[in-house]
């Protein structure tokens, strides 16, 4: 064990790996406020699920307006645990977005944004705002009246935007109207180009937390430097 | 920016009394982690998500409605109507965008606790309530479309009904040709049995019928009977049901000229409203409609007595 060990250790750093991102020392935060601090794991374990279930639901999920509907019944009905994966996917994205702006809240009110953080809380809204993307994209999906009638409307109010509206929706809805075009656009958006801008953000903001370090609980400190 | 150097002096003691990232960090992380999963589990298993109707974009009543967390905007859309809406829709979200993403370099000084930073707390505190405001009324509003579990043979149906081209020789709801009876208005006399032989070959049952045989098979059979059947409930009410309708409903209620008018005429409400939705409305209205004044009537009356006011109900309409 030790002599495999000391060989990925040689090749790979996994014990300085290990001492960078697990033994690393951090501010004791006591009481309480210690668990506003698991706000942010607890989302990129949610992450995972939406990664994996998604994955599973892709298996049997085909993006046309003719199958899209059918497929999602077939996913409920039909495929094993398919009604179960649906349900942490479809519920998972509602806990993406609660998490998510409670980390922000977390982070705002304990004015964790400043200096040296200042870049970590951008990357933080800009992966707010991706949440926000699967979300609206995901949403189509199912292909059911909800579905459709609430992306009609959000396309509406995207369209509204002075100067660039018209294009925007044009480009958002693959044509002039929503139909087939549509439909395919949100499904590549939602499992190519935002997954792989999200994995990149996370990456950027873990690593952002890691060099950092994260912050401590604040202090009332009147006018004296925080700590 | 002379704090910086001091801050990072600070934070490296922290650091140094601090405790180690694993266990003790990670074990906070694994618990909350676990409850969080548990709670999403829970959820997808006991609350599993409610698949609507196929989407129809020729459905112009459909009233849309959002995710909840997306709801406050649709009710801030509502005080900026016509041109303004731009200001609703982006300009402000936009701003508001804006500024939150640049919070570093609007708020630089080195307090950090809330307290110490007033205006940026009550900025915050004051966002979070007008988003909880604006939630809450948006979800006052009226549930113009209210959640209904379509079965799966009546959309199945609706589909063939469209595919099969039915609405070049028949109505429903006044919508098609006139070739054909209307078929949301069939004889209580046409039962199931009827509809399907019909369906299979319709100058078996009714020698010089000018429908085409379509040689459905037998799945397609009965998903078209069950979408006719759905317009033209047959269920069975109990002569009790008219009595029931006169000491509970028909103070406020009227049905062909008889009842009060403090309450819609409910003559062709089953023309309007299936039997699910009517018993369901009876039992609790404020679930579709938070403003009813309608009381509710689940435990008021016993379960069967609903069940049998809504079959009566359904039936109600024009033939």
């Amino acid at each position: 064990m030790s002599a495999v060990y000391l060989w990925l250790c040689e090749r790979a750093g996994i014990d300085k790996i290990w001492e960078t991102l697990f033994a690393r020392k951090v501010p004791h935060a006591k009481g309480p406020a210690a668990w506003l601090y698991t706000l942010g794991s607890a989302t990129l374990m949610i992450f995972t699920i939406q990664f994996i279930t998604g994955a599973l639901l892709a298996m049997s999920y085909a993006p046309s307006p003719d199958h899209a509907y059918d497929s999602v019944r077939f996913i409920d009905d039909h495929v094993l645990l398919g009604r179960l994966v649906h349900g942490l996917h479809h519920w998972g994205a509602t806990f993406m977005v609660v998490l998510t702006a409670l980390h922000m809240m977390r982070t705002y009110f304990m004015g964790a944004y400043k200096y040296p953080r200042e870049l970590t809380w951008m990357v933080g809204v800009g992966l707010f705002l991706l949440v926000l993307g699967f979300s609206f994209t995901g949403y189509l999906l199912p292909w059911d009246q909800k579905a459709y009638w609430a992306t009609v409307v959000g396309g509406n109010i995207a369209g509204q935007t002075p100067v660039f509206g018209p294009y925007i929706s044009k480009i958002r809805l693959g044509g002039e109207d929503m139909g087939a075009a549509t439909l395919t656009r949100f499904y590549a958006i939602h499992v190519l180009v935002l997954p792989a801008l999200i994995a990149g953000a996370i990456g950027v903001h873990l690593f952002l937390v890691i060099w950092n370090g994260i912050s401590e609980t604040p202090k009332r400190a009147g006018k004296q430097v925080a700590p | 920016m002379n704090w910086h150097e001091e801050y990072r002096k600070k934070y490296k003691e922290l650091k140094e009394k601090g405790v180690p990232f694993f266990p003790d960090v990670v074990l906070l992380d694994t618990i909350a982690a676990c409850l969080v999963f548990a709670l999403l589990v829970y959820l997808a298993a006991f609350h599993p998500p409610h698949l609507e109707g196929l989407a129809d974009p020729t459905d112009t009543n459909y009233t849309p409605r959002p995710e909840w967390y997306f709801l406050f905007l649709f009710q801030a859309l509502k005080f900026f109507p016509g041109s303004m809406e731009a200001v609703a829709a982006i300009i402000l979200p936009g701003a508001l965008l804006g500024v939150l993403f640049l919070v570093p370099f609007l708020d630089r000084g080195p307090e950090r606790h809330p307290f110490d930073r007033p205006l940026w707390t009550g900025l915050g505190i004051f966002g979070l309530c007008v988003y909880a405001g604006l939630t809450w009324a948006a979800s006052k509003s009226p549930l113009a479309n209210p959640a209904e579990e379509k079965r799966p043979d009546v959309i199945a149906g609706k589909r063939l009904y469209a595919q099969l081209s039915c609405a070049y020789c028949h109505q429903i709801k006044n919508e098609g040709g006139r070739v054909g009876p209307a078929l949301d208005r069939l004889s209580d006399a046409t039962t199931d049995e009827w509809l399907s032989k019909h369906l299979r070959d319709p100058q078996a049952g009714t020698p010089g019928s000018r429908m085409p045989k379509m040689n459905l098979l037998d799945d397609e059979v009965s998903a078209l009977t069950a979408y006719i059947r759905s317009y033209n409930p047959n269920d069975p009410f109990t002569p009790a049901a008219p009595k029931l309708f006169a000491e509970n409903c028909s103070a406020c209620h009227r049905i062909r000229g008889e009842g009060g008018d403090l309450a819609p005429d409910l003559s062709e409400i089953g023309a309007m409203r299936d039997k699910a939705h009517i018993q369901k409305y009876i039992q609790d209205p404020a679930q579709f409609n938070p403003d009813s004044t309608m009381p509710a009537y689940k435990g008021q009356l016993k379960d069967h007595e609903i069940e049998d006011l809504s079959r009566y109900l359904a039936r109600q309409r024009r033939r």
